[in-house]
């Protein structure tokens, strides 16, 4: 705090305490419940809800530094009664932005309207305790809470003087409300943002709120003093919970909610252009390039190359780098004691030879630079989190950094701090994704390009042989293309060779019938990333289900143990998936001469739209059949009314996929699997 | 194939609004997201988390484990964040370090994260009963799984101050650290939920933690034990070369050991009322990918010291009896009832003059009205809280559940006890008494000449008298059976004076069952309909009593959607009811209409029908290896299916799966497949009777696994006339 607040401090003192004595006393009073909210058992929007919000009240006053919170819940189910349980963090700073927690009352009311009050003590539970800083929670539980009870609470947040918080109003939750009420009323003194000091001249807000709801703003007459007080209010009603599906895209910063800041910007062009181009001017300042960044490059390329083997070359001397994501971070504590500076630059990154995701992607776009080549950051919001939402004016929900050079007059995306992400490729977190780049001069904003279904592939062989028992005994190959190959890759580096062969194994255990003995014989190409990446396996055991003259064999292997993608006939939201690819399959199995194939699969193809291809062929010799799967799903968004359809293209193939090859044999009877 | 343009979301959102603010004087703001307000709406972080965690006691293996397990990985992330940069003149560790990583170390399976170098604690008892434990310990790590090791962490309350805490650390390239005391960080006790605890944890980093390095701490840490005991914790997941336990007790003192899970090591006698344990090279409990596994905690070998002297008032002398007379000075006015708590058990025994009806009553109102919440400090890990406050607040954790049950019980008339256990079944040894437990449930003490076929769960105590085992805790438990964890294990009955151990009984099979009864008619296209009716009772119930009790129609819905998804790939379910799901002494009955397309498979004119249809009883034991670990089947119980299929018109049995008829003793399953009047009618049983086995009956559980999941995989095979 410097010398003009500490003065500050004390007018602003002066003028809370005549506040304080200028507003009328008032005690805060409890809602008497209803008859209806008193033997309600359940809410018909949802069903066996274990509570509901009869109402929430969020009240914020700027010039108490006090947000106040009121809550009417109605336990409904035993599980409901864990909402009388309450945790409220805060925080206490040596530097003097501590918040208080206090004023906590509550009370329970039952069915029958008795009411027993809250009289305990809330508890200070430690959160975190470091040099200066202590987060803390304030613990409390309501008495006597049962089924049908109504808990109620309210408890105040202050702040200290000279510290204000814009609030947000999160107003989807995973309960159901049935009535909330938001209130601010923020000061008209001018803010200097604590992170970067900053002046705000205005107050923002970013808002997404269900059909009908409005954001009211109004403004008390001026006095005397002042200028009239804005107040803001929100009265919202039957807000569902947030939604929550199974392959469903990432939304979940997308509920119902009012976001409020102090803000030196006037409009979402404005923030984003002064908050990118203070981001890129930072990043530049990280980037360089630096002497030895630029003297790695000298040595690494060749002024004959071209830009492409330029970038080739630096792309696999980054790769080689420790990545400190999959590994772990070093303290500054650890890399002094080593004699190492703090990381200022990209010339830091590249003597340590290890950095996290960014810092790598940074030093690849200062080697690009040092190359000669027009090499830019781009930020995005990570795809398995979150969305972009450009109305929300935060820089927080931009993740993780990605490259952008131009070669040969065309700019190409680059992803060097996913550890083994082929050259000119994204990880599919950072593909069909939004953010800020730096362009020449400044920034702008980012949309990633898509990869196509056919960069990543799965392809699994089995190719075994029946003995007379009905056992089965050889090779299964695996080779991953794209998202597939990078996945495991990645998973190698948390681990090591005995934790990767082990996951390796139990994938395939998991797909293939069970009891079978597999074991990872070798894995080629993992570090060659540009490469497919190959494992195989040696594969033993019993694969059918025996009848007396008959085995009955799962005609796709790897398909064997398959569930349903899409088991539940309703959808509220579209479904997703993370990416596009191609999966094919091929199982051949030779059998001995007691066995003949007495049917087969039918072969059979469909797709849904044009957005998801499946075939299954099937062949036989007189000593083996063969089962070919084709699976190809183009698109990773469905909206939800194309989930029905969906759906049965799902159920189709899964069930095709669940057919066998029948196999009789007159001589001897196949030993049942497990036996 | 066509690619799609990536359609927006449909979100409802606006643009930037905003509102300018007069230019005034200046304050500061905070643009952080509020800590209260945004977590607030949430549940996860309002304090709702489940709690049904019956672990509440505070005994020295918590927090014992909490010293020698990697933290959670919160806590890792928080330290991350939270340490400072600093140091400046070289580090160096201690000499016993150094010492302790030049070790040649013996071959390890590649799978072994680490390996403890050295472990000593010296134990130092004062004549006032204060405790001062000194304590080394030396990790190697061996592979980058091990790095967790280098987390350190020391759990300390207001009864057991840290004095002294240091980190060092090597790593692999020999480079020498030394964490500062700055970089240390304290944090609440990890998962506590909705828990309120004042453990806390003094915790680092070590530096190097890379496998190749080696992490090292001491500390010294000053207790005032409630008893006095304390047990040493010898084993664990990692092997261990070098450990010694160092006791040293005032002159006329004495002590004696016991040990659970290991066999005595002979004591070294240093003189001077100093004595010291040692043992080298102790393997490592690894249940990593081992099926139907103990408790670790079960199988790891510990030593408990009991010790007594003159300046001591009530040593606990390494018996059950004074582990009990010890508790029951802590308990004894906690379970005094007041006129509040005797109205309401009179109330609730009203009219009810059999003992099982009255008892049941108030059991039930401690088990389904009395929320289960922990607020403990201190010795408040072992002493409940007032009945009267239990009473009046409706909350408490396991052992002022049993409490507030004992004091109701005892104003009508009835004696009831606390018996202390531990929900991991083979942690509590007979013959090594100690307060290690993590548990508290309640013994109701039977009438002399009353008997009940409902009394289910009843222990005959050394004196003849006769109780009923109840744990209140266990909320979908009926009154008179026991959760299927404790059965067959052992307990502390709290008597006093009387204070013995008793062994739970391991209760029938038909106290836990499932039957499952269908028709279904089959059609020539292969869809099966039919209408499914399901009975549970006893410990099998009671995750789907939870889901009917209190999930919502979503949830219950998915839970069926993905039941049904494990043996259908199309379905419809209609006409879905739940009865009995509270009354835990009744079947929890499900029934509901079921269409399953191509349920049988066409293959040209053959047609293919799992007779066993739904449901699966499959026992997960794929892996061969064993190591000699003891057998966990966790309940005993009894499964049964029933189910008619009528065949399609047009088809006839070619071929049906033979019968099944396995007897093991331990467990027996029974299968058979009967073709009558164009009607396929499959029935089974499934038999558990034992709840543990020694690890040599591996094999039959094997046998028992295959012939099961062949069974269920089998086929019928239905030709096209």
């Amino acid at each position: 705090m410097n010398q003009t607040s500490r003065c500050r401090l004390l007018c602003f003192s002066l003028f809370s305490a005549l506040t304080l004595f200028a507003t009328p006393l008032t005690l805060a009073q409890w809602t008497v419940p209803t008859a209806e909210e008193l033997s309600m058992t359940s809410q018909s929007e949802v069903p066996g809800a274990p509570a509901v919000y009869l109402f929430r009240e969020e009240t914020t006053e700027d010039k108490l530094h006090m947000f106040s919170t009121y809550v009417r819940l109605k336990v409904l189910t035993e599980r409901g009664k864990e909402y009388a349980n309450v945790e409220l963090n805060y925080t206490h700073d040596s530097e003097g932005s501590s918040i208080v927690i206090d004023n906590i009352e509550g009370r329970t009311i039952h069915p029958d309207g008795s009411i027993i009050p809250f009289t305990g003590k809330p508890y200070d539970k430690l959160v975190q305790k470091t040099q200066g800083v202590r987060v803390m929670s304030k613990v409390f539980t309501l008495p006597d809470v049962e089924v049908g009870s109504i808990i109620e609470y309210r408890y105040k947040l202050r702040l200290d003087d000279n510290w204000f918080m814009a609030p947000q109003w999160f107003i989807q939750s995973s309960l159901y409300t049935r009535k909330a009420h938001y209130t601010w009323r923020p000061t008209d003194q001018q803010l200097i943002s604590d992170e970067d000091g900053a002046p705000s001249t205005s107050i923002s807000w970013t808002k997404i709120l269900p059909a009908g709801a409005q954001l009211k703003q109004t403004q008390l007459p001026a006095t005397g003093l002042s200028n009239g007080q804005y107040i803001f209010d929100l009265d919202v009603h039957d807000v569902p919970p947030a939604p929550e599906e199974d392959y469903m895209p990432p939304i979940s910063s997308f509920t119902y909610r009012v976001l409020f800041y102090y803000a030196a910007y006037r409009s979402p062009d404005d923030f984003w252009k002064n908050a990118g181009k203070h981001w890129a001017k930072l990043q530049d300042k990280f980037i360089g390039p630096g002497p030895a960044v630029a003297a790695a490059v000298r040595d690494l390329v060749l002024p004959t190359d071209s830009q492409d083997q330029k970038l080739r070359k630096i792309y696999a001397a980054v790769m080689r780098l420790e990545n400190t994501n999959y590994t772990r971070e070093h303290s500054a504590a650890e890399e002094k004691s080593q004699g190492l500076k703090e990381v200022r630059n990209t010339d830091d990154i590249w003597t340590r030879k290890r950095g996290n995701n960014d810092q790598i992607t940074a030093l690849f776009v200062a080697m690009a630079r040092a190359a000669g080549m027009k090499a830019y950051l781009g930020v995005v919001t990570n795809r398995d989190h979150s969305l972009f939402y450009r109305a929300y004016l935060s820089m927080s929900q931009l993740n993780d950094d990605i490259a952008i050079v131009n070669v040969d007059g065309k700019d190409e995306f680059f992803d060097p701090g996913s550890r083994y992400c082929p050259y000119q490729h994204l990880d599919w977190k950072h593909s069909q994704t939004t953010g800020l780049r730096q362009g020449d001069g400044g920034s702008g904003s980012l949309e990633t390009p898509s990869e196509p279904y056919t960069y990543s592939k799965i392809l699994r062989v089995a190719d075994l042989t029946m003995d007379e028992h009905g056992e089965v005994s050889g090779i299964v190959k695996m080779t991953y293309v794209g998202s597939p190959a990078l996945y495991w890759r990645q998973r190698s580096l948390i681990g090591d060779d005995e934790s990767l062969k082990r996951e390796l194994r139990t994938l395939v255990e998991s797909l293939m019938p069970a009891g079978a003995d597999v074991k990872v014989t070798s894995i080629d190409k993992l570090e060659d990333y540009d490469q497919p990446l190959f494992v195989n396996f040696q594969f033993k055991g019993a694969i059918g289900s025996a009848t007396g003259k008959r085995l009955l064999v799962p005609a796709d292997l790897f398909e064997a143990n398959t569930k349903p993608t899409f088991p539940h006939e309703k959808r509220d939201i579209p479904v997703y998936f993370s990416y596009g690819l191609m999966n094919q399959d091929a199982v051949r199995i030779k059998f001995p001469p007691n066995f003949t194939v007495e049917s087969l699969p039918t072969s059979d193809k469909m797709s849904f739209q044009k957005f998801a291809v499946y075939s299954l062929n099937s062949e036989s010799t007189p000593n083996s059949f063969t089962i070919r799967r084709d699976y190809f799903l183009g698109e990773i968004y469905y909206k939800t009314e194309e989930y029905p359809e969906l759906r049965g293209f799902y159920s189709k193939m899964e069930n095709k996929d669940q057919e066998t090859v029948v196999l009789t044999t007159a001589a001897n009877k196949p030993t049942p699997t497990g036996n | 194939m066509l690619k799609r343009e990536y359609p927006p979301f449909d979100v409802p959102c606006s643009p930037l609004n905003s509102l300018e603010l007069p230019v005034t004087p200046t304050y500061n703001s905070q643009t952080y997201t509020n800590p209260v307000t945004q977590p607030d709406v949430s549940p996860s972080t309002m304090g709702p988390i489940v709690y049904r965690r019956p672990m509440n006691l505070r005994t020295n293996p918590q927090a014992e484990q909490v010293r020698k397990s990697p933290l959670h990985l919160s806590v890792t992330l928080l330290l991350v964040s939270a340490l400072p940069a600093l140091a400046s003149k070289p580090d160096s560790v201690p000499d016993w370090v150094r010492a302790a990583a030049q070790q040649n170390l013996p071959q390890y399976p590649p799978n072994t994260n680490a390996v403890v170098l050295l472990e000593d604690t010296t134990y130092t008892v004062a004549p006032d009963g204060s405790a001062t434990e000194h304590f080394r310990s030396v990790v190697k790590i061996l592979r980058p799984q091990g790095r967790d090791e280098g987390i350190i962490g020391v759990p300390f309350d207001k009864d057991t101050k840290i004095l002294s805490m240091h980190v060092w650390s090597i790593g692999p390239d020999g480079h020498e650290y030394a964490v500062k005391d700055n970089e240390m960080v304290e944090i609440g006790y990890p998962n506590q939920g909705s828990l309120f605890e004042d453990l806390r944890i003094k915790a680092a980093n070590a530096p190097a933690r890379d496998p190749g390095g080696v992490v090292a701490y001491e500390y010294e840490q000053r207790t005032h034990p409630y008893l006095t005991e304390k047990t040493w914790f010898f084993q664990s997941q990692l092997p261990r070369l070098n450990q010694s336990f160092t006791l040293e007790l005032p002159p006329g003192f004495t002590h004696g050991t016991v040990w659970a899970h290991s066999k005595e090591t002979a004591v070294i006698d240093l003189e001077h009322q100093r004595w010291r344990w040692q043992i080298k090279d102790t393997p490592p409990i690894d249940l990593d990918q081992v099926e139907l596994r103990p408790s670790e905690f079960s199988l790891e070998g510990r030593m408990t010291v009991h010790y007594a002297g003159p300046t001591l008032p009530a040593p606990t002398e390494g018996t059950w009896q004074s582990i009990g007379e010890w508790y029951q000075t802590l308990a004894k006015d906690r379970l005094v009832a007041t006129p509040e708590i005797a109205a309401k058990a009179k109330e609730l025994a009203g009219d009810k003059t059999d003992f099982y009806d009255k008892t049941e009553a108030i059991a039930e109102f401690v088990q389904k009205q009395v929320r289960y919440f922990v607020i403990e400090m201190g010795i408040g890990g072992y002493q409940p809280h007032y009945a009267a406050d239990i009473f009046r607040n409706r909350y408490g954790d396991c052992k002022d559940k049993a409490t507030l049950l004992v004091s109701m019980l005892s104003t009508i008339g009835v004696h009831g006890a606390l018996v202390m256990v531990d929900d991991r079944r083979g942690v509590i040894d007979p013959d090594a008494p100690s307060i290690v437990g993590d548990h508290m449930i309640a013994a109701i003490e039977i009438p002399k000449d009353y008997t009940s076929p409902k009394l289910r769960s009843v222990v005959t105590s050394k004196s003849g008298r006769r109780y009923l085992i109840f744990d209140p805790t266990w909320d979908k438990t009926a009154f008179g059976q026991l959760e299927n964890n404790l059965q067959g294990g052992y307990g502390v009955l709290m008597e006093g004076h009387e204070s013995q151990i008793i062994r739970f009984p391991v209760l029938p099979p038909d106290l836990n069952t499932v039957r499952r009864t269908a028709v279904f008619q089959l059609h020539p296209d292969g869809s099966l309909k039919g209408t499914v009716i399901e009975k549970r009772f006893g410990d099998l119930s009671e995750h789907r009593r939870e889901l009917y009790i209190s999930g919502d129609a979503k949830e219950q819905t998915k839970y069926l959607d993905h039941l049904l998804g494990q043996d259908f790939t199309n379905f419809t379910v209609a006409d879905f009811k739940v009865q009995n799901a509270e009354a835990l002494n009744k079947d929890l009955t499900t029934s509901y209409s079921l269409t399953a397309d191509r349920f049988g498979k066409s293959m040209g004119p053959l047609l293919m029908v799992r007779p066993r249809v739904l449901g699966s009883d499959q026992l997960y034991a794929d892996r061969k290896e064993r190591n000699n670990i003891p057998i966990n089947l966790n309940e005993t119980m009894q499964e049964q299916d029933d189910y008619t299929i009528e065949l399609p018109p047009g088809y006839v049995v070619d071929e049906i799966p033979n019968p099944i008829k396995l007897d093991l003793g331990f467990a027996s399953y029974e299968s058979s497949s009967i073709v009558k009047d164009h009607t396929l009618h499959y029935t089974r049983t499934y038999t558990v009777r034992e709840v543990t086995l020694p690890a040599d009956k591996y094999p039959d559980v094997l046998q028992l696994s295959g012939v099961i999941a062949a069974d269920e995989q089998s086929k019928a095979v239905l030709k096209k006339q």
